[in-house]
């Protein structure tokens, strides 16, 4: 309603209007609570239509993209990680760090207004928290990450249900590695924001009377910026002023990093649940630095509302499956 | 059910690739030492050899020393004994942030204070000078001690300094005409105290001294030296009225932070250094460790004083002075009661006691007049 409400200012205010609804949809729905798939006929009925004089063109626009802000469900699905961690920062030590990873992840997911069959919008956040311990065990490490990625991916469906999408992220992640017994250098604290790939494939099966559906996601960083220290540089030099050297521009060649989920959605008709694998590794060179993170994770994922994979057949307009 | 099982196995094919093509990234940088004697020698071996950063200026040539310890450890050498091999390979570095840490003991280098004069006693301090009557707050122990002449002591930048409670010091202290700076026995601490206490000496922004890190793992592999200067402290604190003289007192034990503040207090005008040379350090430690566990401690960023000279080896003080240890067990402190004589020889005359009333009271000190 917001766009139909601003119609009644000028033009670029309004194009800016439009495009940037449609920039914050996904995280606006995320807040929301709502997850009923609304059908095309009752979301027209639904969407209150703007009244008074003004640009055809933009009417129509307005009118579209309103339409179909009413009938894209928005799926949800909040998750949590339990898994084993890898973390080797070669600022803080020589040897890798191993224990427990535990994150806590959402993922939001809906298809772009003017492509809903072809095109979908998603958006990631993710917390990790580890606790490590060195190959002697005599040292705690604590690593604390966070990301969020917004990606836009085209979606083709193949016969035998399968669906493909490929597509692109824009994201920012940050965090750090601490061991608490170091002096001067006691964390390696990391800063990044760049571009990526993404994938996923989903494909509906049915194992005896049980219809799931089993997908694969993955990320990949191609391109950025990210923070590194000097190879022998303290924060104490950094918080002094000198922050020559600091920043690097990202590529696979200095900083590759993969995120693998493979998921098997269970459909209950109200709620849905995931149980996967995800597969995260990360690592980082620059200035003679080595930064590594691998993590094996087990995945439990509810999803508010039905997905329509009981059904056992795609009705919706979903970009799931 | 079988184009079930087989479409499963798509997936599992697509993520077996995608790891394999992960783990297939380079890991060469991370190093495979064995957790056995020669495993761990060799791990502090390269970790000191990649990350210290005074090889130049000491001369030492490090695949001669570790080649020297290498041949003393054996199959049957202990836990214990490589610890010993290893501290006395570390103490070839004669660095007092050079540590070796294990569960039974730290390894430490005692000879960069302990080869010379102590030239200070706390409770010769206290008992002759201070009669037990001070104020204490945030680590300081301070009084205006005679004839106004102010006088604080400060043993440890560790100990965190409030701003409000440099504020009273400061206030307190400001009718003495003079102050006495004594950071004797201060082994060192958080910089961020250097800042902070330096800041109330200054009056305009004041070069620090500049700062070095390694840029890569050879020993002549170094950043341009950063520059650094510190700030006056802001109008709305109170600071030393810089037109009366501050003499700091130092001894061989003053190191680390405690050495880079007698670097930029020296260079300021106003303030003269009193006492020993200082112990140095003027390397920031960083850590590390060996694949028992042990951590391993070391100089890793040369700081250099504000004349660009390296601070490591210590400052030599404006007047050099030493207490005799006969001395200092009878109550006389030679350092302070010179630093109390030139802080009245400092003052406007119409405020100093007659000379003789000093030399009266401290009668070992006639030895230094001449």
């Amino acid at each position: 309603m917001a766009i139909l409400k601003l119609m009644q200012i000028n033009r670029p205010l309004r194009i800016l209007a439009i495009l940037l609804v449609l920039g914050c949809a996904v995280p606006a729905a995320a807040s929301s609570s709502e997850q009923v798939v609304v059908e095309v006929g009752e979301a027209q009925e639904d969407c209150e239509l703007p009244s008074g004089p003004f640009d055809i063109a933009y009417e129509e626009a307005a009118v579209a993209a309103d339409i179909a802000e009413c009938r894209r469900p928005v799926i949800g699905s909040y998750r949590i990680e339990i898994g084993k961690r890898f973390d080797f920062a070669s600022y803080l030590s020589p040897f890798s760090y191993s224990g427990t990873n535990v994150a806590l992840s959402g993922f939001w997911t809906k298809v772009m207004p003017r492509h809903p069959e072809s095109m979908a919008m998603t958006f990631d956040g993710r917390a990790n928290f580890g606790n490590l311990l060195n190959p002697a065990g005599t040292a705690r490490e604590i690593d604390l990450h966070a990301q969020f990625r917004w990606g836009l991916e085209w979606q083709r469906r193949f016969a035998g249900q399968w669906l493909v999408s490929v597509g692109g992220n824009a994201g920012v992640y940050g965090g750090m590695v601490y061991l608490p017994r170091n002096g001067n250098n006691p964390a390696a604290a990391q800063f990044a924001i760049g571009i990526g790939a993404q994938a996923y494939a989903s494909k509906l099966v049915r194992i005896g009377r049980l219809p799931l559906l089993i997908s694969d996601r993955l990320a990949l960083p191609l391109a950025g910026a990210f923070f590194c220290q000097q190879y022998g540089e303290s924060y104490y030099e950094i918080y002094l002023g000198n922050r020559k050297g600091l920043a690097h521009f990202g590529w696979p060649g200095n900083r590759f990093g993969i995120d693998n989920l493979l998921m098997v959605t269970f459909d209950f008709g109200t709620t849905a649940m995931e149980l996967g694998y995800r597969f995260s590794f990360q690592n980082e060179q620059a200035n003679r630095l080595t930064t590594r993170f691998t993590s094996h994770s087990l995945v439990i994922g509810v999803i508010p509302g039905s997905i329509g994979v009981k059904a056992g057949k795609r009705n919706e307009i979903t970009p799931l499956f | 059910m079988r184009q079930t099982l087989d479409n499963i196995k798509h997936f599992l094919a697509i993520i077996l690739v995608a790891a394999i093509g992960s783990f297939c990234h380079s890991c060469s940088d991370e190093p495979s030492y064995q957790n056995s004697r020669l495993g761990n020698f060799d791990a502090l071996a390269h970790i000191i050899d990649t990350r210290y950063c005074f090889f130049a200026e000491k001369d030492i040539d490090w695949s001669e020393v570790t080649a020297r310890y290498r041949e003393m450890i054996t199959d049957e050498t202990t836990l214990v004994e490589l610890f010993n091999i290893c501290s006395a390979m570390l103490d070839e570095l004669k660095d007092g942030h050079v540590n070796l840490i294990s569960p039974f003991s730290t390894s430490y280098y005692r000879n960069w204070w302990s080869d010379y004069p102590q030239d200070f006693n706390l409770r010769t301090l206290q008992q002759y000078y201070l009669d037990f009557d001070y104020y204490q707050t945030s680590g300081i122990s301070y009084k205006i001690i005679s004839e106004d002449i102010a006088y604080m002591y400060y043993p440890s930048f560790s100990s965190g300094i409030g701003q409000l409670n440099l504020d009273y010091i400061m206030a307190l202290l400001s009718p003495a005409k003079a102050l006495i700076i004594d950071i004797r026995d201060n082994g060192g601490g958080l910089l961020t105290n250097v800042e902070v206490l330096a800041s109330r000496f200054i009056t305009e922004e004041t070069p620090g001294g500049s700062i070095v890190h390694k840029t890569g793992p050879g020993h002549d592999e170094f950043s341009e030296p950063y520059p650094f200067s510190y700030q006056p402290a802001p109008a709305s604190r109170v600071s030393w009225d810089m037109s009366k003289p501050v003499f700091l007192l130092t001894n061989r034990s003053c190191y680390s932070a405690a050495n880079d503040f007698v670097a930029v207090m020296k260079s300021i005008p106003g303030v003269t250094v009193v006492g020993a040379r200082t112990g140095g350090g003027g390397g920031l430690p960083f850590s590390s460790e060996l694949p028992n566990g042990w951590a391993v401690r070391f100089s890793a960023s040369p700081i250099y004083g504000p004349d660009g000279a390296i601070t490591e080896f210590g400052i030599d003080p404006d007047i050099e002075i030493h207490c005799k240890p006969d001395d200092l067990a009878s109550g006389y402190d030679a350092i302070l009661s010179a630093a109390i004589l030139l802080a009245k020889a400092a003052i406007p005359s119409e405020l100093s006691p007659p000379p003789h009333q000093i030399i009266l009271r401290t009668p070992g000190f006639l030895h230094f007049l001449c």
